[in-house]
């Protein structure tokens, strides 16, 4: 359930890297409290940058000039280091090996990481770090080394990491890019799921279609700059738009778009399967 | 690379459960130094030779025989074939004539100090090399991280070590994929030495930037989770001593009283009775 209340505010953020400006150029921004907040963008529009200024990672890691202000949970992300924002905001990466701390023999161990850099007493961070496996499906791999799991499996474990320090927002930098099939529907079954229980997502994808399923908000990013920013229907709708910047919207709402646009048949854009399956449906009953 | 390098650089952990592997690392790491001290200590062929079959009867219990042994001979076998001929010749402490070489009609004398102290040089570096495989090859990774951590070493540096181990498989696993790569795109691998010197750049170069990308990924994934918070870090393995280790430390402390009352009473050489000066040693 999505709250008014905001969690992250950005003020007229704009951010630089040393060696490429620009990266992300005055974001004026809310993100509410349970809300599912999908970021799109061609490659390089700052998408991964815009993950990682929601814990600090953007400026303090990295460097370069910021302008503006980032607040996460009433807490400016300039004047608090990453690891204090670590419990507020967890971020899982693409590439799920280099996400292992390589410090851990088991699966448990690994997830409860964390939890130990933070000083957690040992009987907490075993229990959450139960509580965590459990929820991404990976009961039972507790003794196993996280070397030995698939690629799927990897990405649902460091979702889990995150899970297990109870951050009240989760950002998912393209989790499924370099994940096959499998590991995909894996991934998002996992991520549908956190999604349901109502906690706040940030999530920068490349896999729109996936994403039109479960988003309430869209950003999307063009060269740093905010192009369009609604809800999801809204914008996955704008398909000159995302085309003109290199973004395929889904591919039922391109058929929708193209049966306008060449064939001046009018109908409401579906973004979704089911969505299309009822508004193609009712077109070819003709009703 | 060699498979030998290759398995040292992996350092990969026999996947089996042995007494060896079952003992504390502590206990092993203690082993590692007392030895190696030992075998410092007493400048003596024969004994040195008992320290290096003690140690390889251990890495044989431990499944870790083959490995060691083929490791401590490429350092031993080259080194007694070129030191013992030259020592024996020309070792500034010879004394006892043990034989005449007839050379190119030269008369080259072999002498007994010389030859003994070709032998037991490499036999002590023996000793620690394979002590130290033993300590490294049948510790586990975590373990081996849990006694750092007993030894109350900086967090960044347990780090390091951790990450250094962790990091020289997947970077052999770069290597591979960049030598299948260019060997792809052409790089010829099966030429003189001075050419495949000059190839290095185009697997230097990839892997060193793929490597770079990966250690800054992983080290923003650790900062993610709290690396550097400034709390004090709860780890979850404990080490405590069990039955065996204070068996394998008893024999090791009761070796110990046997070696000073050998060393106070016959010296630094009580088998073979070697007369030069034990700061020849």
């Amino acid at each position: 359930m999505v709250s008014n209340e905001p969690i992250v505010v950005y003020e007229n953020f704009s951010y630089s890297y040393p060696t490429t400006p620009n990266a992300l150029v005055d974001i004026n921004l809310e993100i509410h409290r349970g809300e599912i907040f999908g970021v799109i963008g061609p490659n390089g529009a700052g998408k991964s940058t815009f993950c990682k200024s929601l814990n600090g990672l953007v400026p303090h890691f990295y460097g370069g000039t910021m302008k503006g202000r980032v607040l996460v949970d009433g807490m400016d992300t300039f004047e608090h280091t990453t690891a204090e924002l670590s419990t507020k905001v967890g971020l899982v990466f693409q590439e799920p090996e280099t996400q292992l701390s390589g410090l851990a023999l088991t699966v448990e161990d690994e997830v409860g990481f964390g939890l130990s850099m933070l000083g957690f007493p040992a009987k907490l961070i075993r229990q959450r770090a139960r509580e965590a496996l459990e929820k991404v499906g990976l009961k039972g791999f507790e003794r196993r080394s996280p070397f030995e799991l698939s690629g799927g499996e990897q990405q649902r474990l460091a979702i889990a990491t995150v899970l297990a320090m109870k951050p009240e927002i989760m950002v998912l930098d393209e989790p499924v890019a370099l994940l096959d099939p499998i590991g995909k529907y894996e991934v998002l079954s996992v991520i549908k799921e956190i999604a349901a229980e109502g906690s706040t997502i940030v999530i920068a994808e490349h896999e729109i279609e996936e994403l039109a399923y479960f988003a309430d908000r869209i950003l999307v990013l063009n060269e740093g700059r905010m192009v369009s920013l609604d809800n999801a229907k809204m914008v996955l709708s704008e398909v000159e738009k995302l085309k003109k910047i290199g973004v395929d919207p889904p591919s039922v709402t391109e058929l929708a778009y193209l049966l306008e646009h060449d064939l001046g048949i009018k109908l409401e854009y579906p973004i979704t399967l089911p969505e299309a399956l009822k508004i193609f449906g009712e077109l070819m009953e003709g009703r | 690379m060699s498979s030998l390098a290759t398995s040292i650089l992996r350092r990969s952990i026999a996947e089996v459960d042995t007494p060896m592997h079952r003992l504390d690392p502590r206990v092993k790491f203690l082993f590692f130094i007392w030895i190696s001290v030992w075998a410092y200590i007493f400048l003596d062929y024969t004994l040195t030779a008992i320290f290096l079959i003690t140690v390889l009867i251990l890495t044989f219990i431990g499944k870790i025989f083959k490995k060691t042994v083929k490791a401590v001979s490429i350092i031993v076998v080259p080194w007694m074939a070129v030191g013992i001929p030259i020592l024996s010749a020309l070792f500034p402490w010879n004394k006892t004539l043990i034989y005449n070489v007839q050379l190119f009609g030269y008369n080259i004398p072999l002498y007994y100090e010389g030859l003994a102290w070709g032998i037991v040089w490499p036999l002590r570096i023996g000793v620690c090399l394979a002590s130290a495989m033993f300590f490294l090859f049948t510790t586990e990774p975590v373990k081996l991280i849990a006694l750092l951590f007993n030894f109350r070493m900086p967090f960044r540096f347990i780090y390091a070590v951790a990450g250094a181990l962790q990091f020289t498989p997947i970077l052999l696993d770069d290597l591979q994929t960049i030598i299948q790569a260019q060997r792809s795109r052409g790089l010829r691998t099966d030429v003189s030495l001075l050419k495949r010197l000059a190839n290095y750049p185009v697997l230097i170069v990839p892997l060193t930037l793929s490597t770079l990308n990966k250690v800054q990924i992983r080290a923003i994934a650790l900062e993610s989770r709290g690396f550097s918070a400034p709390v004090t870090k709860t780890w979850p393995y404990d080490l405590s001593l069990k039955r065996r280790d204070y068996i394998f430390l008893a024999g090791i402390i009761a070796t110990t009283i046997i070696f000073i009352y050998i060393y106070l009473v016959y010296g630094f050489s009580p088998i073979n009775h070697l007369q030069f000066y034990i700061a020849a040693g």
